[in-house]
């Protein structure tokens, strides 16, 4: 089987998945409720799509394609209104969030299609222990080639959005340590991690073409590497993030993203090199573990970083592109960010006061409803 | 079991012989029953499936004066308070499950929650009419008839911990069709007893009742609020919500105030107020459990078969009617609700066990015949075959409809 051509979309348009948590307005837990929210919300209006996720107390929400920051939020803020009504309907509640604080893998039901049990089959318990809340950004290319170069370029930034992002510090009822727990679901997979070094779509469809034959995959599908090329979609996918407790923040860091991808591509400040990756996974690590306060290694110059600093440098070297993309917004938003602490901070600080982390889980389903 | 109860005396049969057991202390008689029923319940459960509370209440059902007669129903007015206890527990812990804020933000389902209890209730009522029973009497039936048994539905839920939208409306259409038919009782309490049908003071009852009643409730989940600020996280918690349940209870009951619906405010308010700090164990814990137990036995124990086969028609009608308006006010507004076709079915199964607790929690003794009075004798026997056939089988139909049906519930326990 072969890779399929790469679809030639407008570049940097975007559109933003989330997968979002179901739970319980009596205990807080993960509500397993996706089938009854999917049917409430048949007949919504708007161009966003909603979709079941891996197991039942999960839906994905999915923008219409944009160009700005504008729509974007108009258009989340459009489906949250939507989604909570819904919910409400239904006495249940919708959280942001990467991990849900308490929940046991154990209890959660796999969504009853044929992809999901064919997942749940191939990775035995790996696929309940999935029930984690990502959000994946899309951003278009013109070509199989610039979207391969960018999504290599892109990986120097990779800690970026994992520590702006960051919002699952409790697994299992503990506290992890780590920023990002999510993450560490994802690793557990075999086709995890970066993508292969190739800079040309012929290179990876040889690549692919190798894969197949394996039987190791069969799709694209299969791969659930950082940032992964959508071919059938004209996009690359970045989906390191962990869903945001709120849109505005959701929004925040797709135009980001879309900011940076302007910058890659008109000013070339470097080329990507597989060099870059010696430092992929420390670089990870410490945005998974520390967040804002980890430590970035730059891959060209060895230099060693605060990477809250080196976002903040990142964010003054994109603003001229963010003000040509209506982004200004977006860019204060992540900036003070910053300085306020990530959603993992927040979660953590609803339960350092003595509360339990039902009302943390609670705070974050106010915070994405209200 | 009358009288005292050496184990072995000269003057008495053994105790392992079924004219021991007859003669045995009350008290020793229903703890006897109590490790029979929770050895036979956990046996049939691994082996047919069967909802532990059905094998609780067989037990209570083989001791009757229905098969062994190891226990006259008179025996069991003793127990009553204990008895009380343990449902009191129960509609507490429901109380605590119920968010009013869902009635506003869902108008088709608090529509849901009114009409199936009273489409129900008027089912039973017109079919006994139209088969000859006198209008007061038929009345009466489907008022009973109103109610799904909140202690069924809790013990299910404890055994198989179902989690969804089926489980979610069971609670709340149990706690509501519950209070409806309590309060069309007290007003037909007030009604049959006012000679001139004083309306007036009839209303003026119903008011007093339903306002000192959720008065009451309020006042215990505050109070519970208050306490609780220096016990958190402490084993004295339940010990405490006991405690409370019980006073509310007794108040309830000595000011003509409704248990029922005093313990459901309770619970509800003391969710609302102490939020994640209220830890509701199930059945308040182990002592609970055992007085679950007990209150099932005691079910059991109730049971009635008299004159079935000449009543049979009626119950058929009570049993079909209430099944018809409540399928029927589940379906119809099972889509504006936001319910899928298939658990508006589970739901309407799932609402099926019969109550006889908004007669009874209300009564000093368990005679029925004395909580209704000016009741045709006949209809009564009727309601109470009806009741007995759909709570000594509720389990089974809320425990289907919850794994089977709606598949809300894995079975494991």
């Amino acid at each position: 089987m072969s890779v399929a051509a790469f679809t030639a979309s407008e570049p940097l348009t975007l559109g933003v998945e989330l997968e979002l948590q179901l739970v319980s307005t009596h205990d807080f837990d993960l509500a397993p409720q996706a089938d009854d929210l999917l049917r409430v919300l048949k007949n919504h209006t708007g161009a966003w799509d909603v979709k079941p996720e891996i197991t039942r107390s999960m839906i994905e929400i999915g923008t219409s394609i944009q160009r700005e920051h504008g729509p974007l939020v108009a258009e989340l803020h459009d489906l949250r209104k939507q989604l909570s009504a819904g919910a409400r309907k239904l006495n249940i509640a919708i959280a942001g969030g990467g991990t849900h604080p308490f929940q046991h893998w154990s209890a959660q039901q796999i969504y009853p299609t044929e992809r999901f049990h064919y997942i749940s089959e191939l990775y035995g318990y790996l696929a309940k222990q999935f029930t984690v809340f990502g959000q994946h950004v899309h951003i278009g290319c013109e070509n199989g080639d610039t979207a391969l170069w960018l999504l290599h370029a892109l990986s120097r930034y990779v800690p970026h959005f994992i520590a702006l992002s960051a919002s699952s510090p409790y697994v299992q009822g503990v506290d992890t340590g780590f920023d990002s727990a999510r993450l560490n679901s994802v690793f557990a997979f075999p086709l995890s991690g970066r993508a292969p070094f190739a800079l040309t779509w012929d290179d990876f469809g040889h690549y692919f073409d190798k894969m197949t034959s394996t039987g190791v995959v069969q799709s694209m599908k299969d791969f659930y590497w950082d940032i992964r090329p959508k071919p059938e979609f004209g996009t690359i996918e970045l989906r390191v993030c962990d869903t945001p407790l709120t849109v505005d923040k959701a929004a925040a860091l797709a135009c980001y993203l879309q900011c940076l991808c302007r910058h890659l591509r008109e000013e070339r400040p470097f080329e990507p090199a597989e060099d870059d990756y010696l430092v992929y996974a420390f670089n990870r690590f410490q945005a998974c573990r520390f967040g804002l306060d980890g430590e970035i290694i730059d891959p060209k110059t060895k230099q060693r970083h605060k990477l809250r600093d080196d976002i903040l440098r990142t964010l003054a070297r994109i603003d001229e592109h963010a003000l040509d993309l209506r982004a200004l917004d977006a860019s204060n938003l992540l900036r003070d960010s910053l300085f306020d602490g990530n959603d993992a901070r927040g979660l953590r600080a609803r339960h350092a006061t003595g509360l339990p982390l039902e009302a943390a889980v609670e705070w974050a389903a106010h915070r994405w409803m209200a | 079991m009358t009288g005292l109860n050496p184990l072995t005396s000269s003057a008495s049969p053994p105790l392992w012989t079924l004219e021991g057991l007859r003669g045995a202390d009350p008290v020793l008689g229903l703890a006897l029953l109590m490790v029979v029923a929770v050895v036979l319940a956990e046996l049939l459960h691994r082996h047919a499936r069967l909802p532990r509370s059905c094998g609780h209440m067989l037990v209570g059902a083989l001791a009757s004066p229905l098969v062994l007669s190891l226990l006259e129903r008179s025996e069991l007015d003793a127990w009553k308070p204990l008895i009380d206890l343990a449902i009191a527990i129960l509609v507490f812990e429901l109380g605590t499950r119920i968010r009013p804020r869902w009635l506003i933000d869902n108008p088709p389902l608090a529509l849901t929650c009114v009409l199936e209890g009273a489409l129900a209730g008027l089912a039973v009522a017109a079919s006994l009419a139209l088969m000859g029973v006198p209008l007061l009497s038929a009345t009466v039936a489907g008022t009973v008839a109103m109610s799904t048994s909140p202690v069924i539905t809790l013990a299910v839920l404890h055994e198989s911990r179902p989690r969804g939208q089926v489980t979610e409306r069971l609670l709340l259409m149990t706690a509501v069709n519950s209070v409806l038919a309590m309060l069309m009782l007290k007003v037909w309490h007030v009604v049959a007893a006012s000679v001139d049908r004083d309306l007036f003071a009839t209303g003026m009852n119903a008011l007093y009742v339903i306002s000192g009643s959720v008065l009451l409730g309020a006042a215990c989940g505050l109070l519970l609020e208050l306490l609780s600020r220096r016990l958190r996280g402490t084993s004295a918690m339940p010990v405490l919500q006991i405690g409370l349940v019980i006073i509310a209870s007794m108040l309830a009951v000595q000011w003509t105030l409704s248990p029922l619906l005093a313990l459901l405010v309770a619970g509800m308010v003391a969710r609302s107020r102490m939020r994640h700090a209220l830890t509701v164990e199930p059945q308040l814990g182990s002592a609970g459990a055992a007085l679950s137990v007990v209150l099932f036995v005691c079910l059991g124990l109730l049971l009635t078969l008299d004159d079935l086969l000449k009543l049979m028609p009626w119950v058929v009608a009570i049993v079909v009617a209430r099944a018809a308006g409540k399928a029927l006010a589940v379906a119809t507004l099972a889509r504006p609700s936001g319910l899928g076709w298939r658990q508006a079915g589970a739901l309407t199964l799932a609402l099926q066990p019969m109550s006889s607790l908004a007669v009874l929690l209300a009564a000093d003794t368990f005679a029925w015949a004395s909580q209704l009075p000016g009741m045709d004798r006949a209809v009564l026997q009727a309601v109470l075959l009806a009741t007995s056939l759909m709570q000594i089988t509720g389990p089974l139909w809320t425990t289907l409809a919850l794994q089977k049906v709606a598949r809300e519930a894995d079975g494991a326990s």
